[in-house]
């Protein structure tokens, strides 16, 4: 005890915060509740640390005020300029906002922008992709859709950032999920479980299985509570009805399990499925749906899963049918569901079950919806 | 080590001056075998600023066994030599903010600045050798210090880092949340990282309580850091400064 009152009296005063985070984004006042499809679209929380783009969906750009405020929180202490409060002109376009830590030495820079709702694309061809650069000199490709106003969409995530945390000096080909050239029209997906090395079975997290989904990979959780990386799902104006596409798989030798002890005759299967889910709670909370629920939510309306994917070398047509409940219209007109599109090499690689080596070619993916009724 | 090899030559100097003044016998060995205790820490020369607090300091079996070997040189002055199995141990619990770590497994790592909890172990068993000026003070009590020279026969310091977050790179960096339990927090063992060598000095004093029995109290303050030189993840250099409460048994 004498020795802890001795050692407490050695801590030096606190230095400054070197963060300079954006934690969270809003825009506040009733009177421009009117812009939004809902309340909860006005308010960005908890942005995760990967996050350089805060998106604000609006009904429409036209009739958006020439000037707005937006409301920033950041790490205490950090600065932001432009300010938090200040009005900026988002209808010409994103506006960038730089913080700087308190202690004067680390900045960020942020966007902000305003975007008309995503105007669902019915096919996705996996064309449109970009190469990142991670920390340590990891490369990763990103994909990324255009909608039917012209307008470019992230609706994409893959683990790669997460499979990226233990590497150094690695190529996009050498991530979990990656572009190939050799697609059934073009270039298409592939998808792959690695080994995630000596660093990934002291985290219990022994295998990185490739996916693809449409969502966001929430960096921030993966060592905490891996499937709630995983983030599913984006707002949508229309009701899924069937969704077809081609894909190749082979799974690899040995299945093993979370930790990667072999489990003899269990062969590993691929995963494609697809959720359409209701994304607020009664009370107007916003709801997204993770690893842990994303088949077993009680705001599941309709789901979708190919039965089984057969082994192949060849492009093999897949089909699958949502299945489920009816979507009401007003809350369908208000963005208050959400639909997510997920494809992984192996179907328990959340849980770390799975094989080294299993390989998913996924592409020309097209997603049939119900007529808008007006 | 400079510093070390001056000290050694000062002892020599010193022990042959006094063995030249005469009143020297090697009849007059004394033996003295030796259990102790010992309460310290592996630590940094002042906290850096990233440790914002100590939670936690829990008593380790760091304990010594040993004897040596005492020679009077003349009334007052003499040398000692001995040989001693210890444990350098510490368990600590600290808060950091922006603490730069690396957890490294084979060639993987991630690094970075670390805010959260962190349970530091570290165990050092070793054999010492002091060697040892004395001074009597009056009948009963002797004053002592010298350098020493340690080789670690086991090495262990590996942790736990939880309940924060890790910024990698720098703190703009991605940011990993750390949880409270098994397969949500780090670990880190830089065991390996551990130099088999270490030198320091050491202070005491021995205070002979009856014929035979005694007590002592020893500082051993290291002045080389746990560390291989060129191991840079551990910002600060750590020294082991510990002291000792002993008992002996003098022959």
């Amino acid at each position: 005890m004498a020795a802890l009152a001795l050692l407490t009296s050695c801590i030096k005063d606190e230095e400054a915060n070197q963060e300079c985070d954006i934690v969270s984004a809003w825009v506040e006042g009733k009177e421009y509740e009117n812009y939004f499809y809902d309340v909860t679209q006005m308010k960005h929380e908890n942005i995760a640390s990967t996050v350089t783009e805060i998106v604000f969906t609006v009904k429409s750009m036209i009739s958006l005020p020439e000037k707005l405020p937006i409301q920033l929180a950041v790490t205490p202490g950090a600065t932001v300029v432009p300010a938090s409060g200040s009005e900026q002109h988002f209808k010409d376009g994103p506006v960038t906002y730089t913080v700087t830590s308190q202690d004067g030495s680390w900045q960020r820079q942020y966007t902000v922008v305003f975007r008309e709702a995503v105007k669902p694309t019915y096919r996705y061809g996996f064309e449109e992709v970009e190469t990142i650069e991670g920390m340590n000199n990891n490369l990763y490709h990103n994909f990324y859709i255009f909608d039917q106003a012209g307008n470019r969409q992230n609706v994409w995530a893959t683990g790669n950032p997460g499979a990226i945390l233990i590497k150094q000096n690695s190529m996009p080909e050498d991530q979990p999920t990656y572009s190939t050239e050799q697609g059934y029209v073009g270039r298409g997906v592939c998808m792959n479980t690695q080994d995630a090395g000596m660093l990934g079975r002291l985290f219990g997290k022994p295998i990185a299985a490739g996916n693809l989904f449409i969502g966001q990979f929430i960096l921030d959780n993966v060592l905490l509570d891996a499937l709630k990386a995983t983030q599913f799902g984006l707002p949508i104006d229309r009701v899924p009805i069937r969704v077809t596409g081609y894909y190749k798989y082979r799974p690899g030798d040995t299945f093993t399990n979370k930790d990667m002890e072999p489990v003899p005759g269990r062969v590993d299967e691929a995963s494609i499925y697809a959720v359409f889910y209701r994304n607020k709670d009664n009370d107007g909370n916003p709801i997204f749906l993770y690893g842990d629920n994303v088949l077993s939510s009680e705001y599941i309306v309709r789901k979708a899963e190919v039965a089984s994917l057969p082994p192949t070398d060849e492009w093999t047509p897949f089909e699958m049918f949502f299945e489920g409940g009816d979507a009401d219209p007003i809350v369908l007109a208000s963005q208050g569901y959400n639909m997510t599109l997920v494809f992984s090499s192996s179907k328990d690689g959340a849980s770390f079950e799975g094989a080294i080596g299993s390989t998913l070619y996924v592409d020309e993916v097209v997603v049939s919806f119900e007529e808008i009724t007006q | 080590m400079k510093k070390i090899i001056i000290f050694f030559v000062f002892c020599t100097v010193f022990c042959a001056t006094i063995k030249a003044q005469g009143g020297f016998s090697w009849e007059n060995l004394q033996v003295k075998a030796r259990l102790g205790y010992s309460i310290g820490g592996t630590a940094p020369i002042g906290f850096p600023a990233t440790i914002r607090s100590v939670d936690a300091f829990r008593l380790t079996p760091s304990v010594m066994a040993g004897a040596d070997v005492a020679l009077p040189l003349n009334e007052k002055w003499g040398v000692s030599a001995g040989l001693r199995f210890e444990n350098k141990a510490m368990e600590i619990e600290a808060t950091t903010k922006a603490y730069r770590m690396e957890v490294t497994k084979g060639d993987q790592k991630i690094e970075g600045l670390f805010t959260g909890h962190i349970q530091q172990d570290v165990t050092e068993w070793m054999l010492t050798l002091p060697i040892m000026a004395t001074y009597a003070v009056g009948r009963n009590v002797t004053l002592k210090a010298g350098p020493y020279a340690s080789l670690l026969l086991s090495k262990d310091f590996s942790g736990i880092a939880s309940d924060g977050y890790l910024r990698q790179g720098d703190p703009t960096g991605p940011r990993i949340i750390m949880g409270s339990k098994e397969g949500e927090w780090a670990t880190y063992d830089f065991s390996d990282e551990m130099r088999p060598l270490q030198f320091g000095i050491a202070a005491g004093v021995d205070w002979q309580v009856h014929q035979h029995i005694g007590l002592s109290a020893d500082l051993n303050w290291g002045l080389t850091g746990i560390f291989n030189r060129d191991f840079k993840t551990v910002e600060q250099t750590l020294y082991p400064i510990y002291g000792t409460i002993g008992i002996f048994y003098q022959f």
